[in-house]
């Protein structure tokens, strides 16, 4: 038979133990799953959006009330990159707290944690795009962020926002960063990432020869369950998306009049209480990319996981790491909750 | 005569190594214009500059003692018996609107606070808030420096 994609990621046989809700959560293939689903509602959402400063909050606010199941597809693309992005750091974190970063999965450990910032960076110029009084802030900071960066900061504003100030130019460009920009790259890491996988033995266990289990499932398992996490996931989705709206705020006469909402989308909460505390560049550019660098690391600079302790939760071969990444996720958390509960 | 054979220094490089570190530099080059030319293309600012004057109508229209909100500069105009002065109220911390309040202006972003006169009560923003010039032209008008 030709060899294919589908067949490289869909061996004949793979060791049971690679295939274990209780050891991989499903979470990469869920994120697979939701970047599909957000492929699909995106692409049929750009056939209302108009991203234009005057268009932009209407033709969203058209999409949700009057075209037929408008409401709903934007309700499950705005569900699905919520929940893509829980998913990629429920991922994150299995693979620390399991050790499955070992060589030689490494690399692929650095092509998971950039999708992980593709992510991050989706979900922000996705909340862009709705362009009314609930991004406001969030667009304005996210951009003088940008600005502060010593020396580059200009340089990157001004192609960042087109412009000396935020305008049409910014819209398109966030628009094109988006639906193309984006994407094209996630793609391309994304694909490299899943190939990596099988190219790396699979999902991590134990070498060959320091197996106790000797199970196998054959292909027909694996698909099965692939299929039932996508049912599952896919009808949990269905039901938020007709019960919960994605959020939407009336139109922005003034960029700068008050807008309504004061608080930065939920999963930059935490870097919003970090500028409370002074600086912007150290707060809100430094210190997360301090977070970033030490999560690149672990699987360099931290004491290996032992090859016959793969394949299981919390190794004690790399407890370090996963007291470094409890300790930033407890951060993040904590930070989340402290600007939830402050009034600004 | 015997073919002259030259033994200089640059025999020690083979004719394979030059022509690649030629291509490898070539190409290096290259893409280092290309690099170059993108961000000269990236960097174009296609909106026009921002207005630096505004136009405010008659002066009249703001009797001493009015303290006037201009939302889309965004600042607040002040008339005393001094004359007219103008605050910006853009926050100089990270730029969200701030908000006037009985002890001066509060950023909803991030909770700066700023006295009347605009200087900083409480960070994280250091810097007041700056002073527009206000001036009368010969009309009567009111013209806003924004800048």
């Amino acid at each position: 038979m030709r060899p294919n994609f589908y067949l490289h990621l869909h061996p004949p046989t793979i060791p049971a133990a690679q295939a274990r809700w209780r050891y991989t959560l499903g979470a990469g293939g869920t994120a697979v799953f939701l970047a599909f689903v957000l492929l699909v509602t995106g692409a049929l959402e750009m056939f209302f959006y108009i991203p234009t400063p005057g268009e932009a909050a209407l033709s969203v606010q058209m999409l949700t009330y009057t075209v037929p199941f408008g409401g709903l597809l934007r309700n499950l693309h705005f569900w699905a990159a919520q929940w893509l992005l829980v998913v990629s750091a429920v991922h994150l974190v299995r693979v620390v707290f399991t050790g499955a970063y070992a060589p030689p999965r490494r690399f692929n450990y650095l092509l998971g944690l950039a999708l992980f910032v593709l992510v991050i960076l989706f979900d922000f110029t996705g909340y862009i795009l709705r362009w009314d009084q609930g991004i406001q802030w969030a667009l304005v900071v996210g951009t003088n962020l940008v600005k502060s960066i010593p020396l580059l900061g200009e340089a990157f504003y001004q192609i960042l926002v087109g412009g000396a100030q935020i305008g049409a130019a910014t819209l398109i460009r966030f628009y094109a960063w988006h639906v193309f920009g984006l994407t094209l790259l996630g793609a391309g890491v994304l694909f490299w990432h899943i190939f990596r996988v099988r190219r790396d033995g699979g999902i991590a266990i134990p070498p060959p020869a320091l197996r106790t289990q000797r199970e196998r499932i054959f292909h027909f398992e694996l698909v099965r369950r692939e299929i039932a996490a996508m049912v599952w996931v896919g009808s949990a989705l269905l039901l938020v998306s007709i019960f919960v709206p994605a959020p939407i705020a009336p139109a922005i006469t003034e960029i700068t009049a008050a807008a309504s909402e004061t608080h930065a989308p939920w999963f930059f909460l935490w870097v919003q209480q970090m500028l409370q505390w002074g600086d912007p560049f150290l707060w809100g550019v430094l210190a997360p990319l301090v977070v970033l660098l030490a999560l690149a690391l672990i699987p360099y600079a931290l004491p290996q996981p032992a090859p016959d302790e793969l394949g299981r939760w919390f190794p004690k071969s790399n407890r370090m790491a996963q007291v470094l990444l409890a300790a930033l996720v407890g951060l993040v958390i904590l930070l989340t909750l402290l600007a939830i509960g402050s009034k600004v | 005569m015997p073919a002259m054979r030259w033994t200089g220094e640059m025999s020690q490089i083979t004719r394979r190594s030059f022509l690649k570190v030629s291509t490898q530099a070539l190409l290096a080059a290259s893409g280092m214009l290309g690099l170059g030319a993108l961000l000269r293309y990236l960097g174009y600012q296609a909106s026009p500059p921002p207005i630096t004057q505004l136009d405010l109508g008659p002066a009249s229209a703001y009797p001493p003692g009015s303290r006037t909100l201009l939302p889309d500069v965004p600042a607040l105009l002040v008339h005393t018996e001094v004359g007219f002065s103008a605050i910006s109220l853009v926050c100089t911390h990270l730029g969200c609107t701030v908000e006037p309040t009985p002890q001066g202006f509060a950023c909803p972003c991030h909770g700066s606070e700023f006295d009347p006169g605009g200087l900083p009560r409480r960070g994280p923003a250091e810097k007041p808030l700056p002073s527009l010039q206000v001036e009368q032209d010969a009309e009567g008008r009111l013209i806003l420096h924004v800048v």
